[in-house]
């Protein structure tokens, strides 16, 4: 068992050094890679804002009370804005592009692999690796960055919504504080860890759906796989994330 | 191909909105920290900074104008603060201004308010050390309030000590109280009131007798203003003085002639002073006395004498009628 966790560990390794050695190589599948990007980024744009919008009211109206208590409400804005844009609306967006596209890619390319698509790409001299895992990896680099920002400020806009549900805040006042609050070693950190988010989401799930087997039954596991693995991965690059920023002074 | 192009220009659009989206909330952020905006310094040394932090606030007159950019402790007791200030303001904030590490409401972060002071002096320069000024400490509040108090607690002691010496029976209290006591006074102030109407009217009086003796009018007046009066005044006290004069004379005469007496001249001299005649005298009492005895029995006889007999009893009758 522990055995096949290094084994799994060292294929993935592999699988990513691989992926560097590919990438900087021409030829460039480059209208492969917007394709993917318009799948990546535009269509999970509707359901990363709609999770961001509810995720930025449901915190600030859950946090609302406890700060009432302290006789801080003023301090609503500040505070949502920070954990917003610090942690919630970065990882809230990783875990559902884990969901959507990671399961996407590994069900795709898991398929591919089993009617054996792939085989018959290298047997007709494209490269296979090329241009089904460099594209899709390098898109969810770039595309879950920028649905990240998106999330950011949908998630503001629900957090001045929910401010204003109860307390009245401003549209001025409200952003005003929000960046009043905002330092670079808030946004900066926060925005560099989902390009990790993202490449790790991709790299999972190519590497799933490229090493799957078994037929259909092995579609779907390596979709499954694809999910639960990249959700987990997403976490433990949080935690270095943290950890890195707070070495850095950035806290 | 017309499809793929119009997923393209989605995915642009996707991503350009995204990065608009960072870069204008870095510039937001930017602009809130002074980066991009032209800007000087500005120094303040502190013996105490009270947690201050690169990146606190600065204000001056209560509004944000720059953040901290270095606090640095240059030897024991104390701290240079490097402040970064907006360019904007530079013309306001003057040389003699005072910095104070202050806080952003009861419990917020630290930071530096830049205070003017009431004396004219020329505008800040880049690099300027400005004057600190020491925080108000807690200790030292407490420190102050505890003079305060024991202040207080003294204040406190006296006016009990007052106010149970004004509730005490026998003090001005109790005068107060008394009923019977305003009373009184109310009465004496009654009396006083009388008292001067009459004086009023006493002084009325007077007012108009001295009119009148100025006037000549009653005696007085006569006396004090009569000339003719006091022509004869002063002739009696003339006369008065001859009279003593004579007096004194007749004194005089008297005199000699009581020491005439005395010494047994003349008469009266002799009658009084001469023992022998003083004797003399006392035989022809004592004769005169056995005389008149002799004389007394002749004169009983008489009345039982028969000539006489009856009108002595005449007499006796008339005497018994009348006391009747």
């Amino acid at each position: 068992m522990i055995k096949n966790i290094f084994i799994e560990i060292g294929l993935i390794s592999r699988f990513t050094g691989r992926f560097f050695r590919e990438a900087f190589k021409p030829r460039f599948e480059f209208s492969e890679f917007l394709r993917q990007c318009y799948y990546i980024g535009n269509k999970s744009l509707p359901l990363v804002a709609i999770t961001a919008f509810i995720m930025g009211l449901v915190i600030t109206i859950q946090s609302r009370p406890t700060l009432v208590e302290f006789g801080a409400q003023a301090w609503l804005p500040k505070m949502v804005s920070v954990s917003l844009v610090r942690e919630i609306a970065p990882v809230i967006t990783a875990l559902i592009c884990a969901g959507k596209i990671g399961s996407g890619i590994g069900a795709e390319l898991g398929s591919m692999k089993v009617t054996e698509q792939i085989d018959a790409m290298d047997v007709s001299g494209t490269n296979p690796y090329k241009f089904l895992v460099v594209t899709r990896v390098m898109s969810t680099t770039l595309m879950i960055p920028i649905l990240a920002i998106l999330a950011d400020a949908v998630s503001l806009y629900g957090g001045y919504l929910g401010a204003n549900i109860r307390g009245v805040v401003s549209w001025d006042l409200y952003w005003n504080q929000v960046f009043d609050t905002l330092v670079f070693g808030d946004v900066v950190p926060s925005i560099i860890k989902t390009f990790f988010f993202g490449f790790a989401i991709g790299i999972i799930g190519c590497y799933k759906g490229f090493n799957s087997n078994k037929g259909t039954e092995g579609v779907g596991q390596s979709a499954n796989s694809a999910v639960v693995v990249s959700s987990l991965l997403v976490f433990i690059i949080d935690l270095l994330a943290v950890q890195i920023t707070d070495i850095l002074n950035l806290n | 191909m017309a499809q793929e192009t119009s997923k393209n220009i989605r995915v642009g659009l996707f991503v350009l909105i995204g990065t608009i989206l960072l870069i204008f909330s870095f510039y937001l952020i930017g602009s809130k920290q002074n980066l991009f905006g032209s800007n000087f310094r500005l120094s303040a040394q502190f013996h105490n900074v009270n947690g201050l932090m690169p990146g606190n606030n600065v204000r001056f007159t209560g509004i944000d104008v720059g953040t901290v950019e270095s606090v640095e402790i240059i030897n024991d007791t104390t701290v240079n603060v490097v402040m970064i200030i907006e360019d904007k303001v530079q013309e306001f904030i003057k040389k003699n201004a005072t910095a104070i590490v202050g806080t952003d409401g009861l419990m917020g972060n630290k930071l530096i308010n830049i205070n003017s002071s009431k004396e004219d002096a020329p505008s800040v320069e880049d690099g300027d050390v400005l004057l600190a000024h020491k925080p108000v400490g807690t200790d030292e509040m407490m420190k102050t309030l505890n003079i305060t108090n024991e202040n207080v607690r003294e204040i406190t002691v006296e006016i009990k000590n007052i106010v149970k010496k004004l509730n005490s029976p026998n003090t001005l209290w109790s005068i107060l109280m008394d009923t019977v006591v305003a009373e009184n006074v109310k009465q004496a102030i009654v009396n006083i009131k009388v008292t001067g109407e009459r004086t009023a009217i006493i002084t009325g009086d007077l007012s108009r007798i001295v009119q009148h003796v100025k006037e000549g009018k009653g005696t007085i007046g006569a006396l004090l203003t009569d000339t003719a009066f006091s022509t004869q005044l002063h002739q009696s006290i003339v006369n008065i003085k001859l009279i003593s004069d004579s007096l004194a004379l007749v004194s005089g005469d008297l005199h000699y002639i009581t020491s005439h007496v005395k010494s047994g001249k003349g008469a009266i001299g002799t009658v009084l002073m001469d023992t022998n005649f003083v004797n003399n005298l006392n035989k022809s009492m004592i004769n005169i006395e056995s005389g008149t005895k002799n004389f007394d029995q002749d004169m009983e006889a008489l009345k039982h004498n028969i000539l006489l007999r009856n009108y002595f009893k005449k007499q006796e009758k008339k005497k018994a009628k009348e006391q009747k």
